[in-house]
């Protein structure tokens, strides 16, 4: 029995989720990405932009959706110096299962949704990883398939921290059964 | 399904299904022109000049803090290290003195032998302000680029050795790919018998490897290689690798070598791009000219 309002209510009402809050965050998340991360702990550090960029197709999918998506991988591509149009494509397709499963991960609490969004968050290092090796760029580094464990850890501080800052209800309401 | 988020507000506005399909092809399209054909290199230096300089300030924090902390160091550290630094920069001076002479000599030697002098590079100092974030490719970017007079090909050593080559120039920063990049190899020549050789690189920061050689090639562990300045692009002379182990052909007709990188590949922050002076950009098109014209006087 879902007891949830038609309408947004209370904060969320007040403040609903704009273009600029979608953009300027998921821009900050990209400035995250490009900070000078020490070389030893390089392969730990999650890919920010990729967790901001799923928290907004769950909370707001009619502003950041799959041409958000595109636009940031090429950005991400530049700035990692990888072949045009590889982090463009992982992300089309996290955010196209993000998407289709929006209404199931919007009705969880935040440590479920960490946990539902762990494969995808996981599959896009491996999605990266198993694209590099088809197209024969060498021996895979497996140790960066834990950037993926770490992003799905990190899910909670994220989904709080951008509640916080884009002043949201919390992100996700348990639906009381 | 009709009050989902993503169903289309319009009829005629393209479902999620469809969109999907239509960015993973322009994806796979971008994928296979990027990895074929050079031709997105425009885009991608706009699109860097762009990032570059965002980089730049958000590395600026950084070094402040750094900065700080350095500046509450003990008074007692500062003094050794200057003292350490002081002797240092004698002997360095003494040896800069040293190699002077020698160069001298060297010159009168070889216009003795009438040999062609050898290509004068000068350094260009830089310094690495990013690492690659791919597990594929062993590639830095530093702080110099096409507004330096850096292109691409340019070697890159540091006070050890080789350490790679110029792949990429944008307008304030180039691209270095370190010699243990699997799609960089360097001409050599083995010092203790004058064995000419290609070390590439594998794609692991320790070592280097030597892919195809004679089962029957003079090579020890412990033989140091030093470019051979047959290629065009690597100035003679160069110390590369130490060689560390041989390993005797398996299935194949060749032997395999692996090698230890001397100069610091990976490892240290400064490094120095080597500008051939005027003179030897002429030099060398005049060589590459040169066998073309022979060919037609024949």
């Amino acid at each position: 029995m879902n007891t949830r309002p038609l309408l947004p209510q209370g904060a969320e009402l007040l403040h609903p989720p704009t273009r600029n809050k979608v953009y300027i965050s998921l821009l900050l998340a990209f400035a995250l990405t490009l900070l000078p991360w020490m070389e030893q702990i390089r392969w730990l550090v999650p890919d920010f932009t990729l967790m901001v960029l799923l928290y907004w197709n769950i909370r707001a999918p009619r502003i950041a959706s799959l041409g958000t998506a595109f636009s940031l991988g090429l950005l991400t591509d530049v700035a990692r110096g990888v072949v045009f149009g590889l982090n463009a494509l992982a992300y089309c397709i996290a955010t196209f299962i993000v998407l289709l499963l929006q209404r199931r991960l919007e009705g969880f609490d935040v440590p479920r949704q960490s946990l539902q969004l762990s494969p995808i968050l996981l599959g896009k290092e491996v999605l990266v990883l198993a694209l590099g090796l088809a197209m024969g760029r060498g021996d895979a580094d497996w140790r960066w398939l834990a950037a993926g464990i770490v992003a799905a850890l990190l899910w909670p501080l994220l989904a709080w921290l951008v509640d916080r800052i884009t002043a949201q209800a919390p992100a996700s309401r348990q639906t009381p059964l | 399904m009709s009050s989902a988020p993503h169903a289309p507000l319009f009829v005629r506005e393209m479902g999620l299904p469809t969109r999907f399909g239509l960015y993973v092809l322009v994806c796979l399209f971008l994928l296979g022109l990027d990895a074929r054909y050079a031709t997105l290199n425009g885009v991608r230096s706009g699109l860097n000049a762009i990032i570059h300089p965002v980089q730049m300030a958000l590395a600026r924090p950084w070094e402040w803090l750094l900065g700080v902390g350095g500046f509450f160091v003990a008074h007692g550290e500062l003094a050794a290290e200057n003292n350490r630094l002081k002797r240092q920069q004698e002997l360095l001076a003494a040896s800069l003195g040293d190699r002077i002479a020698i160069e001298a000599e060297n010159t009168q030697l070889r216009a003795l032998m009438a040999l062609p002098p050898r290509p004068g590079f000068t350094l260009l100092p830089g310094e690495i302000i990013e690492a690659s974030t791919d597990p594929f490719t062993r590639k830095v970017i530093i702080n110099r680029g096409s507004g330096h007079g850096v292109a691409a090909g340019w070697p890159v050593v540091d006070a050890n050795g080789l350490v790679g080559q110029v792949t990429r120039v944008y307008p304030w920063s180039a691209e270095v790919s370190l010699l243990t990049d699997r799609s960089q190899g360097a001409p050599v020549q083995n010092m203790r018998n004058g064995l000419r050789i290609i070390v590439s690189g594998q794609g692991s920061d320790n070592f280097l490897e030597v892919r195809f050689l004679d089962m029957h090639a003079d090579l020890q562990p412990g033989d140091l290689l030093y470019t051979s300045g047959i290629d065009g692009i690597y100035p003679a002379g160069i110390p590369v690798a130490r060689v560390a182990k041989t390993e005797p052909p398996h299935h194949t007709p060749f032997a395999r070598a692996l090698c230890q990188p001397l100069g610091g590949v990976g490892r240290f922050r400064h490094m120095a791009v080597l500008v051939p002076t005027a003179g030897v950009e002429k030099q060398r098109v005049e060589k590459q000219l040169q066998p073309a014209s022979k060919k037609t006087s024949k």
